[in-house]
């Protein structure tokens, strides 16, 4: 139990100074958070520039003079709060946003995720056992060239070849904008639609990287001395395969598999935005490109903390289920 | 006495890479674009003035990747822009490398707050999710044009991390080898302990880690020039590549398709090359994968 206390409250520490790190960069970028609000005010009401930017200001709660210390004091207390700051250009509370985004976001990674974990799995065991054949060559070499593909890429590929050219997929969006949200069968059926494109730009990298880690691990294991003595004892294959093998093979990717989870949070940026997915990630790239300090703070914070919590879960799972590392 | 270091260097690290399969693909592949970025230029002229009567030619024996939106030859960006694209990698793999390797010793060695701070720090930079941070790191830099130095170190701070802790632990389970221990009641210095006895072993960890690194480096900043986030050479791929989606709508032109495409082949032949490499010298120096391509 110990074991697990300090490592929370070490990761508590490190999770502070992740969030006052980026405080301080966000803080550093160019640019008045209010200055595309006063743009409009002063267009709006045709007055002078100074003034509209004072109005800004006040309507957006910013003092331009205030200390960045002060700033960040209250940024902490809020987010203390559960309360993770003010979107300037959406013009409403980050946890609005995130409560919008945040489903959508979880929705497509955890279905990903874990689909592209079983596949991999399956054909990187399945791999290394048929070393050296063509099969192996096959399944290594694909994985291969895809991981060679950046994601953002392989997004747009999708995005070109099934939404512009097949258009069998949606061009952006969670759903039909004339639709509205309901239980109804025809709508999940939509969402699921919409979610396709996001849900293989995600997938395909990850399960290629999946498979390619697995026969590794399996290749390494199957050199290990146990595994020898196994088949001299006579034991079948099929058992030394799987209790012996993929057991041990699979234990270090289960805790990755959390750590994952929890990354693609914040890697899934780049996919949301080119699809105009409306996820957490979509928010993310849009805060960057408008100069929206507290939208970007907020979701950042948000996508640290999904860090640091996963890698807390994957920690004390991977302590549960491998004998050697003991809680203590 | 050179002669035989220079062998030694040989039978260790060339002579093993040649003979796997995996690396020799990866270095013929990689030393096709270091020659095109080298001498490529001398060769190719680049003619940027567009030319609008040749916009989104085909590709011809005239232009071998056809033309773009404003009607310059593709083929001729191409090559001039693997320069930028090379260096900017191996800039940023190699910062990577040395902030690796540095923090990773220091770590490994110190005791006490000074190692458990650096851990922490390491530990920072392990969680913050890079691509993210890359990006609002670069946006403050957004309007500035930085220099190939600086968007290379850009790219680095979000790199060197997992480098570092692997090193760490080498660096934690070597020093108390009987060796380190000589050098310390020696009175050797802790520089020369440091940077003679430890870093000699790690020496082929971080040549590994380097080419693993090319692969992380050449994605971040194709994806950051692809984003637009750091003004530089027009003619970089992931510059190119933004171009050639959205800023001419070659995405919707059924005419366009090359523009990407030939953008999009070479980024990702380059990258394989890198993880043929990568794998290779994998396989090499990891006995336990030997022998088993």
């Amino acid at each position: 139990m110990k074991y697990v206390v300090d490592r929370l409250v070490y990761l508590i520490i490190v999770l502070l100074i992740a969030i006052s790190g980026v405080f301080v960069l966000v803080n550093k970028m160019p640019g008045d958070p209010a200055y595309g609000l006063a743009v409009s005010i002063a267009q709006q009401r045709n007055m002078e520039m100074e003034r509209a930017l004072e109005i800004a200001h006040k309507l957006m709660g910013i003092d331009p003079h205030e200390p960045l210390i002060v700033r960040y004091g209250r940024f902490i207390s809020n987010l203390l709060k559960g309360n993770f700051g003010y979107s300037s250009f959406y013009q409403t509370s980050v946890n609005e946003i995130i409560a919008k985004a945040l489903p959508w976001t979880l929705f497509v990674i955890s279905l990903a995720t874990l689909v592209s974990f079983l596949v991999g799995i399956y054909l990187g065991s399945f791999a290394a056992q048929k070393r050296g054949t063509i099969i192996d060559l096959v399944i290594s070499g694909i994985a291969s060239i895809i991981q060679a593909i950046p994601p953002f890429v392989l997004a747009v590929l999708i995005l070109f070849i099934f939404a512009v050219r097949l258009r069998v997929i949606p061009l952006g969006g969670a759903y039909p904008v004339d639709m509205e949200p309901s239980f109804s069968l025809s709508f999940i059926l939509k969402i699921i639609h919409h979610a396709l494109g996001p849900m293989f730009a995600t997938a395909i990298p990850q399960m290629a990287a999946w498979a390619l880690a697995m026969r590794g691990n399996t290749s390494q294991i199957m050199e290990e001395d146990y595994i020898r003595f196994a088949q001299a004892r006579g034991l079948k294959d099929s058992v030394i395969a799987n209790k012996y093998i993929k057991n041990n093979a699979m234990l270090p990717l289960i805790a990755s598999l959390a750590i994952s989870i929890g990354y693609m949070l914040g890697g899934h940026t780049l996919v949301e935005s080119i699809f105009n997915y409306p996820g957490i990630g979509f928010y993310f790239g849009k805060a960057i490109a408008v100069r929206d300090f507290g939208l970007l703070t907020g979701l950042f914070s948000l996508i640290v903390i999904g860090v640091i919590v996963a890698t807390f879960i994957a920690e004390i799972v991977y302590a549960l289920i491998d004998p050697r590392v003991k809680l203590k | 006495m050179r002669k035989k270091r220079f062998l030694d260097f040989f039978y260790d690290y060339v002579q093993p890479l040649i003979s796997n399969k995996k690396s020799l693909a990866g270095s013929i592949i990689l030393l096709f674009f270091v020659l095109m970025a080298t001498i490529g230029p001398m060769i190719v002229p680049l003619n940027m003035n567009s030319d609008f009567a040749n916009r989104y030619q085909r590709p011809s024996l005239q232009h071998p990747f056809g033309t773009d939106y404003f009607g310059v030859d593709i083929f001729q960006q191409i090559v001039h822009g693997s320069r930028s694209v090379i260096s900017l990698t191996l800039f940023a793999s190699l910062f990577a490398v040395i902030i690796g390797t540095v923090v990773g010793v220091a770590r490994g060695y110190l005791e006490g707050i000074g190692g458990k701070l650096l851990d922490a720090i390491i530990t920072v930079f392990l969680v913050i999710p890079s691509f993210p941070a890359l990006l609002i790191l670069a946006a403050i830099f957004a309007d500035t044009k930085l220099n190939t130095v600086e968007v290379a170190l850009i790219v680095a701070i979000w790199l060197w991390a997992p480098l570092a802790k692997q090193i760490a632990a080498q660096v934690l389970t070597v020093k108390s080898r009987e060796f380190v221990e000589a050098s310390r009641m020696l009175n050797m210095g802790l520089g020369y302990i440091l940077f003679s006895d430890i870093a000699k072993l790690l020496i082929p960890y971080i040549f590994v880690n380097f080419v693993t690194q090319l692969k992380s480096a050449m994605e971040f900043s194709i994806g950051l020039m692809f984003l637009g986030l750091a003004k530089f050479d027009p003619t970089h791929w992931g510059v190119m590549l933004n171009y050639a989606l959205y800023q001419a709508g070659a995405l919707y032109t059924p005419k366009g398709f090359h523009y990407p495409f030939f953008v999009i082949l070479n980024i990702v032949l380059l990258i394989y090359g890198g993880i043929l490499l990568a794998q290779g010298i994998e396989e090499v120096f990891n006995p336990k994968l030997r022998g088993h391509e």
